[in-house]
């Protein structure tokens, strides 16, 4: 019989001291763990996502939301703006590119998002197979959203308004057709349906002329904070949020009146005359002629531009610009400190631990002074004797740190199935890293200092004395 | 076998106490007999090598045991040395089986299954191979106690009161036993104890 194994008995013949010592240590372990995984994924994934793009804008509201929204699709828009705004944006000589981004619509809770080719080629995403769109209509599908959906090149789906599946219903007359399927990026990319900014227009735009009585239902009024809107099915572009409170509210109840089996409305030049009519107020405050997009993904020719261009941008026009570089740094600030605060709880529970490890380890030697006085007349050495509680001691180790790194892994799997629900986003379970390794070293090295300090008596441990005592 | 010559241990209150010379010849039997209190667990213990004697030797086998250093005597009791103690002493988290498995490994790692088979059919253990020692009667610990004394067939056997808690039957059946064993591995035998009654079962002793 191998030492190994009677340590092993040693440990599970105390349960309830075991069972202490294991909660403790893994309950640290897993915390550590799984914070840090999960504030590596979320930063590492943050900041692949922003990395091809060095500032956003969009329509004035809280740059962080303008950030997630357009850079990280997380969240809902702050609006729109006007392509023609954003256009002298993308001529000005600091910027190298500003690509227009525009959504609204999600194909079974997946983004649809209109823009433009180069766009694929900052997040260095390349076709799997089939070929990138020409047409409106055409759609080439993130890696994930084609594997989780099944899609297929030539088969076409219907959009939905809105953002999240349950939102809104189909734009049933405008199938989208799947041209091509994306390789995996590892970015945001992944969840996106993407296609040219005209589908995005025209999926909202039809004619107008059959559909007269949609004038009055003008989609630039609706904040997307409007849950009820949602249920008539006219609206859309709810994203957009514009400065002024306009008094929409009524006109929905007047179209929610009308039933003229519309999914959709039109966002086009040639309505607005009309509509302009149905809603004089809104008259001054909007160009309908001008196409929209929801936000500018821009990337800087000189370092210049990031000093320069936000401040110009938030204070002469009516967009905002946002840095994501900035807003994410923020964000990860905000998670840093409750990630220290978890650090600094776990670490407290591992010193509680250790000693809980050094506590039970002494009372079991104590206890079993006269097995260790039996073993050294069977002829184990006072080496031995110490090996064997050493053994025992890491086998605690081992063990608590094996279920606490399992246990933290579990968590980010939870974590990734509810972020996967909700946002699209999913983590990885990763194998050991590096500093778990070093935390492993350092609970071993913790049990070793517990199982020393325990074994004084072994070393003084008298055995004939100690074998007449009953 | 065993031979002793001019041995004392002096206790840790300054008080020597002196012992005669006990001679054993290989697969003898020798019974120590004297009151509680002259030492004979102590003698015991120095003949084991668990004491050092204040004066005087012991030789086990041919070997002095004064000339062994620590680790060479922790060896070479548990390789030639059977101890059968007055107060059982097992391993409490480990069964029958594997309390006799684990004296068998140590020193030399030996794993004798058929041995233990053997050993633990003549002591009536062999049902109880897999139960908890706690879990075991007085009479199977007692019995248990000695096949660990054996269970490496040592070249002597030290065994301390062993009767002390049984009764006539049990008494007779127990030194018996140990006889009996001690004959089968070819083991010198040296009991030490109080009992009376052991006495007409020996023809060899030492009175302390």
């Amino acid at each position: 019989m191998k030492l190994g194994y009677l340590a092993f008995r040693n440990m599970v013949s105390k349960p309830l001291n075991l069972l202490l010592s294991l909660l403790l240590l893994s309950l640290s372990v897993s915390l550590v763990t799984f914070v840090l995984q999960l504030s590596q994924q979320l930063g590492g994934q943050l900041n692949k996502n922003i990395a091809p793009f060095d500032m956003v804008v969009g329509a004035k509201g809280s740059p962080l939301q303008l950030v997630l929204s357009s850079v990280l699709h997380i969240d809902v828009p702050t609006g729109n703006i006007k392509l023609e705004e954003a256009a002298a944006i993308q001529k000005h000589p600091f910027v190298q590119t500003g690509i227009p981004v525009s959504y609204g619509d999600n194909y079974k809770g997946f983004r649809i998002l209109g823009t433009e080719l180069e766009y694929l080629d900052h997040y260095n995403a390349e076709l799997e197979e089939g070929e990138l769109y020409e047409n409106s209509f055409e759609v080439v599908a993130g890696s994930n959203v084609a594997q989780r959906m099944g899609l297929k090149i030539g088969d076409s789906f219907v959009s939905s308004h809105g953002l999240a599946a349950s939102e809104g219903e189909a734009h049933d007359d405008h199938p989208f057709i799947i041209k091509g399927i994306l390789k995996p990026t590892g970015t945001v990319v992944d969840q996106l349906l993407i296609t040219n900014l005209e589908s995005i227009w025209e999926a909202h735009d039809h004619g107008e002329d059959d559909h007269e009585e949609e004038g009055h239902e003008h989609e630039e009024n609706h904040e997307h904070g409007e849950g009820d809107h949602h249920e008539d099915g006219h609206e859309h572009d709810d994203d957009h949020e514009h400065g002024e409170d306009h008094e929409h509210e009524e006109d929905h109840k007047h179209e929610e009146g009308h039933n003229h089996g519309e999914k959709e409305h039109e966002h086009g030049e040639g309505d607005h005359h009309e509509h302009e009519e149905d809603h004089e107020h809104e008259k001054e405050a909007h160009h309908e002629e001008e196409k929209e997009i929801t936000s500018l993904l821009v990337k800087f020719k000189s370092p210049l531009g990031m000093v320069q261009l936000p401040r110009f941008i938030n204070e002469n026009t009516s967009m905002q610009a946002a840095l994501p570089g900035f807003e994410v740094q923020r964000l990860m600030g905000l998670l840093g400190s409750g990630v220290q605060t978890i650090n600094g709880i776990a670490l407290a529970i591992l010193l509680v631990s250790g000693l809980s490890i050094f506590i039970s380890l002494l009372k079991t030697i104590r206890e079993r002074k006269q097995e260790l006085a039996l073993l050294r007349t069977y002829g184990l050495r006072t080496r031995q004797l110490l090996g064997l509680a050493f053994l025992e001691g890491i086998f605690l180790a081992l063990i608590g740190f094996l279920l606490g790194w399992l246990l933290g892994r579990l968590g980010i799997w939870g974590v990734s199935q509810y972020m996967k629900a909700s946002y699209g986003y999913a983590l990885q379970i990763n194998g050991p890293e590096v500093f778990e390794l070093f935390l492993l070293g350092l609970i071993l090295v913790l049990a070793t200092i517990a199982t020393l300090l325990a074994s004084g008596s072994i070393f003084k441990l008298n055995v004939a004395k100690t074998l007449s005592d009953a | 076998m065993v031979e002793t010559s001019n041995l004392a241990y002096a206790y840790e209150n300054g008080q020597e106490l002196s012992f005669p010379d006990i001679g054993l010849s290989e697969g003898e039997h020798l019974l120590v007999i004297g009151p509680s209190g002259v030492g004979k667990t102590t003698l015991l213990y120095l003949m084991a090598g668990l004491l050092l004697p204040s004066k005087g030797k012991v030789s086990i086998a041919g070997t002095e045991l004064s000339s062994l250093s620590r680790r060479e005597m922790d060896k070479f009791r548990g390789e030639q040395i059977g101890l059968i103690f007055q107060q059982y002493h097992f391993i409490k988290s480990l069964n029958v089986s594997d309390n006799l498995s684990l004296r068998q490994s140590f020193p030399k790692n030996v794993n004798d299954k058929e041995r233990r088979n053997q050993l633990t059919e003549r002591l009536g253990l062999a049902e109880h191979l897999h139960k908890k020692v706690t879990a075991l009667s007085q009479g199977q610990q007692q019995r248990l106690s000695i096949a660990l004394g054996l269970i490496h067939r040592p070249k002597i056997i030290f065994a301390d009161e062993p009767t002390s808690n049984l009764d006539d039957v049990n008494c007779a059946k127990v030194i018996d036993l140990l006889k009996e064993e001690a004959e089968i591995c070819k083991s010198s035998l040296l009991i030490i104890t109080h009992d009376l009654r052991v006495m007409s079962h020996f023809k060899n002793k030492v009175v302390l």
